[in-house]
């Protein structure tokens, strides 16, 4: 019982402590307000685009093949153009044109010539190196369906000789795989990185919070006042409960900021987050806290281990490709999700946290696999917290070199 | 209450003994002095009394019971000073107060007590880096204290104290001594432990080289000083000692036997030389331990 009371004294003190510090309330601030501007850079492009956008497309329609419809064209593209540039009939002749073009870098022209039954489109821009021809083009095929429409519509034809005409194509996708793959691979991917990054960051603060306490000597009066055990639980409770208040800041700040500064058609594109159900978020979650649970015990270790704050980055190396390699196992069998190296990825303890949970959206993961998965990873959760805890009960006390898994094995196997 | 009791502990680390069958006792309130070189195994032995470390054989029992984090209330201010640097001191001394399994209220209330008495009250909401490491030490020394612990362990507690400071960490341990408190001090003040402990034990090497009664130690040793002090230059009437010190007419010196320093009183007092002290001394805790533990290291 006060094992329990202890452990949660020094979660609530760690977590206190956190968010105590200037470095993390800074930091948190800034990836919260970088997140928000993230999201608006699409808005600020177009505004910028919007606000310097002067282009102007001549249409010189020599022939007279169009009469009023040029005019048409002119009305109808302001309605849908999302990137607005001015199209303006002109009655001037080429060279007038052309000089016109010379002196408005924005400028340029398209002039339609009657040529028998062809029509021919003379494109005129400053510098076919340098000068957009985007817009001219979509112009013309503006202007070249309304002349298509008015021939037919001279035509006279019946609506079934119209239908036969311009028939109505349907586009449909089959797959071969009797496997059924849902979900939207960019939410995925998101979840992929989000998933790795909080654990990451987070079992990470384990490491470097354990150092802190063996070089500042605080240890020596900690371990009187409360057991190994607590200390090493109690402070990965807490960094992980402070993370995952992080995190999830950081993806409501995300999901809030795109659904009010993205444009929805862009939006729903890009993140379809019709399979993220409640029983996804359970799974993330689960994941996630066993996830971080193994990094963070694997970290104390390493964290223990160290006597000099300096020497943190090299005692972390190991775990750090550890990490690296259980998050590019799940990340590069994503787009083979039945494939044997992606199950394979879904069970292996390293590599499960950051793969599962994208199996169960892609809804290719059985119950089984799920409850497979996660058993495995709780027994390695709890055979590392018991090597954790043994080598950090005698690492945190001893300044010596310790790394090494030589080392390691002699403290696991002291009493 | 048969209070502590160290029989026989050892403790090895990688094959290598350091410490070697140590034993001692506190049967009564008092301080006790541990002493030794550095790396005579005083903090490891520190350490297993306190069941930081296992010991690999032995007994150490607290009121018969064996010693562990739980059955004993014990205070620790070890050597190595440490604080959380970017926490409240506040803050810092709470967590470790409910550590010890003390209420808000009751650690407090202890804070408010002790912060008076060290003179650290104004420091209390400042973070640890902003103080100086004698008051940071002060603040370990109440981490030790706060939950009125029975048995307190105080490794080097004077080291880095300005003399103010450091009559006041003597007064509150004269004070804890009066509450009935057990405390181990380990010191390489010598003076520091002559003043407070009627217990020693000196280690080297992992073993007990010394260990008793000071009193009764020093009773085993023949006088080796006579101090002093006259009216006049008596350079030569000390020709067959070894002069240690001397100023403003003030000697001390070596004596083989006190016979040669009575034969010396003799023939001062004859040739009517004033005075105005001599003491014949027994050696000193610093000369018994660099005796017992030179003699060991040669």
């Amino acid at each position: 019982m006060n094992n329990f009371k202890d452990i949660f004294t020094v979660a609530k003190f760690t977590m206190r402590d956190m968010i105590g510090r200037k470095s993390f309330r800074i930091s948190t601030l800034i990836i919260l307000i970088l997140i928000v501007i993230g999201f608006n850079v699409p808005s600020f492009i177009q505004e910028i685009n919007n606000g310097n956008s002067n282009e102007t497309i001549l249409i010189s329609d020599v022939d007279h093949l169009f009469a009023e419809e040029i005019s048409e064209v002119v009305d109808s593209s302001i309605s849908y153009r999302k990137d607005p540039y001015q199209l303006e009939p002109t009655e001037d002749d080429l060279d007038t044109i052309k000089e016109r073009i010379n002196d408005d870098d924005s400028t340029s022209a398209i002039i339609i010539i009657k040529d028998g039954d062809s029509i021919h489109f003379d494109y005129y821009v400053k510098n076919t190196a340098t000068s957009n021809t985007e817009n001219l083009y979509a112009t013309a095929e503006q202007i070249k369906s309304v002349y298509i429409n008015n021939q037919i519509a001279n035509l006279h034809l019946t609506k079934n000789q119209l239908d036969s005409i311009k028939p109505l194509v349907y586009h449909s996708v089959h797959q071969t795989d009797d496997q059924e793959i849902s979900g939207n691979i960019g939410v995925m991917m998101i979840l992929s990185c989000i998933l790795f990054f909080a654990i990451y960051f987070c079992a990470f603060q384990v490491s470097s919070s354990i150092t802190v306490e063996k070089t500042s000597k605080i240890i020596e009066t900690l371990v009187t006042s409360t057991s190994p055990r607590s200390i090493i639980l109690g402070k990965t409770i807490g960094i992980g409960l402070v993370g995952l208040g992080q995190m999830l800041l950081f993806v409501v700040t995300a999901v809030l900021s795109a659904y009010s500064f993205l444009d929805s058609e862009i939006l729903n594109a890009m993140l379809d987050l019709s399979n993220f159900t409640p029983y996804l978020a359970i799974i993330t979650l689960v994941y996630f806290i066993l996830g971080y649970f193994v990094y963070a015990l694997l970290y104390a270790v390493t964290g223990a281990t160290v006597s000099k704050p300096e020497d943190i980055q090299a005692a972390n190396t190991p775990v750090v490709i550890l990490t690296m390699i259980g998050f590019y196992l799940a990340y590069f069998t994503l787009m083979n999700p039945t494939g044997e190296l992606n199950i394979f990825a879904s069970l292996l303890p390293i590599s499960s946290p950051f793969c599962m949970p994208l199996r169960v959206m892609m809804g290719v993961a059985s119950s089984w696999d799920v409850c497979l998965s996660i058993l495995i990873l709780l027994i390695t959760c709890i055979v590392v917290a018991h090597i954790a805890i043994k080598i950090y009960s005698n690492a945190i006390l001893n300044y010596g070199n310790q790394r090494g898994l030589k080392n390691l094995f002699k403290m696991y196997k002291e009493k | 209450m048969s209070g502590l009791i160290l029989k026989d502990v050892s403790k090895s680390f990688a094959g290598k003994l350091v410490v070697d069958r140590i034993s001692f006792s506190l049967d009564q309130p008092g301080v006790y002095g541990l002493l030794g070189t550095n790396g005579a195994g005083k903090t490891t032995t520190i350490r297993m009394l306190l069941g930081i470390i296992t010991k690999d054989s032995g007994e150490i029992t607290w009121n018969d019971a064996p010693v562990d984090r739980k059955t004993v209330n014990f205070g620790y201010l070890p050597e190595e000073r440490g604080v959380y640097p970017k926490v409240k001191i506040l803050d810092q001394l709470l967590y470790f107060a409910e550590l010890k399994g003390i209420d808000k209220v009751t650690a407090g209330a202890a804070i408010q007590k002790w912060a008076k008495r060290l003179k650290v009250e104004e420091y209390l909401n400042l973070p640890a880096e902003k103080l100086s490491k004698g008051n940071q030490q002060k603040i370990q020394f109440m981490t030790a204290i706060i939950h009125n612990p029975d048995l307190i362990v105080l490794d080097e507690p004077f080291s880095g104290l300005d003399p103010v400071n450091t009559e006041i960490l003597k007064n509150i341990i004269i004070d804890l001594v009066r509450d009935g408190k057990f405390i181990i001090m380990s010191a390489h003040q010598m003076a520091t432990i002559e003043e407070f402990c009627s217990n020693i034990l000196i280690m080297n090497r992992g073993k007990t080289v010394l260990q008793g009664n000071l009193d009764e130690i020093k009773s085993h040793y023949p006088a080796n000083r006579v101090t002093l002090s006259t009216d006049q230059d008596i350079t030569k009437y000390l020709k067959d000692f070894t002069i240690e010190n001397e100023h403003d007419f003030h000697y001390i010196l070596k004596i083989k036997t006190e016979k040669s320093a009575h034969k010396l009183l003799q023939k001062l007092t004859a040739d009517k030389i004033t005075i105005n002290k001599f003491e014949i001394m027994k050696p000193t805790l610093n000369d018994i331990f660099i005796e017992k533990v030179g003699a060991k290291d040669e």
